[in-house]
C-alpha cells in the first residue's frame, strides 16, 4: 500500500520526525501519568510504614512503663504513692463536696444587648474555681477534666478548653472539699453565683456525700522544669 | 520505505523521551494529553489521505502541529475560564482517530 507513494528523502525526514515528535509527547506522558501513580503508592507506603514503627514503639514503651512502675512501687511507700498521687491528681479521688451545673442563660435577651454577656465564658469558671480553691477545694473537675497543677482553662471559640479537650456547656464541676464553706462561698452576696443570677446564667449547686472526681491523664514530660537539690541531698554529698 | 523511517522516528522519539528527565508538572499532564491525541488523530489522517491519494506533506505537518499546539491552547485557556476544553477535545479528536481507522480498515480491506 504506501509502498506506492515514492516519497523524496526530504519528506521521509520530515516524516520521521513528526513521529519521533509524536514518540517523545508519548513517553512523557506515559512517565508523567506513571510517576503520579507512583506518589500516591509512595505515600501509603511512607505513611503505613511510619504507623509500624510508631506503633512498635508505643509497646515498648508501654512494657518500660510496666517495668518501671513495677520497681517504683519497691523504692517508696504505698502511703508515699498515695500522697503524690493526690498532690498530682493523677488518680481518680472521692469524698464529700459539690456538684455545680452551669449552662447558658435561657432569659429572653433584650434588644440590642451583647449576646456574649448570656453565655458562659471561661473567665465565669475560672472566678469559680478560684472561689472553691479558696473555700478549701482538694480535687476539681469540670466536665471530667480535673484541674491539675498544669491544667489550663481557656476560651477555645465557642467552647472551652480544659486540659486541651474542648467541652461546651452545661459545665459541670465537681469538687471535694467541705460542702458547706465551698457553697457558701459561692453564694456570697455579691459574689460569683450572684453576678450569674443577673445575666440569668443557671448555676445549681448540690452538695453531696460522694463525688467523685476522675485523675488527669499526664501524657506531659517535664523538658524545662529540674528538680533544685534539697537541703538533704546536699547533706548527704 | 516510508514506514522505516517513521518508525525509525518513533523508536527515536522514544528513546530521547525515556532519556530526557524532565516529565510534566502533573498540573499540565491534561495538555500534553490532548496534544497527544491529536498527533495521534493527524498520524492516522495522514494515512488516510495516502490511502486515498491525496497525501501533502505541508498539510500532514501543519495538521500535526497546529493541531497538537491549539487543542492544548484551548484547554489551558478553558481551564482558566473553568471550561472543560480537555473532555470536548479528548472525545473530537477520540472520534475522529476511530473514524479514521475505520476508513483505513475499509480501503485496506477493499483493495
Amino acid at each position: 500500500m504506501i509502498q506506492r507513494f515514492r516519497m523524496d528523502f526530504k519528506a521521509n525526514i520530515i516524516i520521521a520526525l513528526v513521529f519521533m515528535v509524536l514518540g517523545f509527547m508519548l513517553t512523557v506522558q506515559f512517565k508523567t501519568t506513571e510517576r503520579q501513580r507512583n506518589i500516591r503508592i509512595e505515600r501509603v507506603e511512607d505513611l503505613s510504614e511510619r504507623i509500624r514503627t510508631i506503633e512498635a514503639e508505643k509497646t515498648q514503651l508501654q512494657k518500660e512503663l510496666a517495668d518501671l512502675r513495677k520497681n517504683y512501687g519497691n523504692l517508696i511507700s504505698d502511703a508515699e504513692v498515695e500522697r503524690l498521687n493526690l498532690l498530682a491528681g493523677t488518680s481518680e479521688v472521692y469524698g464529700p463536696g459539690l456538684e455545680i451545673v452551669l449552662d447558658d442563660s435561657t432569659s429572653n435577651k433584650k434588644m440590642g444587648e451583647n449576646p456574649n454577656l448570656y453565655i458562659v465564658h471561661d473567665e465565669d469558671l475560672l472566678r469559680i474555681l478560684n472561689e472553691l480553691r479558696a473555700a478549701g477545694a482538694e480535687a476539681i473537675s469540670v466536665n471530667d477534666q480535673r484541674i491539675g497543677a498544669m491544667s489550663e482553662l481557656r476560651c477555645a471559640g465557642p467552647t472551652v478548653s480544659i486540659n486541651n479537650v474542648r467541652s461546651a456547656p452545661p459545665y459541670v464541676i465537681k469538687a471535694i472539699g467541705d460542702p458547706k464553706t465551698m457553697a457558701s462561698a459561692l453564694r456570697l452576696r455579691g459574689g460569683v453565683v450572684d453576678t450569674f443570677a443577673f445575666w440569668g446564667i443557671n448555676v445549681k449547686i448540690h452538695d453531696t456525700d460522694k463525688v467523685v472526681v476522675p485523675g488527669q491523664k499526664i501524657t506531659r514530660a517535664y523538658e524545662y522544669a529540674k528538680q533544685s537539690p534539697t537541703p538533704k541531698e546536699e547533706n548527704k554529698k | 520505505m516510508t514506514i522505516y523511517y517513521a518508525i525509525f522516528g518513533l523508536a527515536l522519539g522514544i528513546v530521547i523521551g525515556n532519556v530526557c528527565p524532565y516529565s510534566m508538572p502533573p498540573e499540565y499532564g491534561r495538555l500534553l494529553a490532548v496534544a497527544v491525541m491529536a498527533g495521534l488523530d493527524a498520524v492516522l489522517g495522514g494515512v488516510r489521505a495516502a490511502i486515498e491519494d491525496k497525501y501533502s506533506t505541508a498539510i500532514f505537518i501543519s495538521g500535526f502541529f497546529t493541531n497538537g499546539i491549539m487543542g492544548a491552547l484551548l484547554c489551558y485557556f478553558g481551564a482558566m475560564l473553568g471550561i472543560d476544553m480537555y473532555m470536548v477535545a479528548v472525545l473530537i479528536f477520540g472520534m475522529r482517530i476511530f473514524q479514521n481507522i475505520a476508513i483505513i480498515r475499509r480501503e485496506y480491506m477493499a483493495k
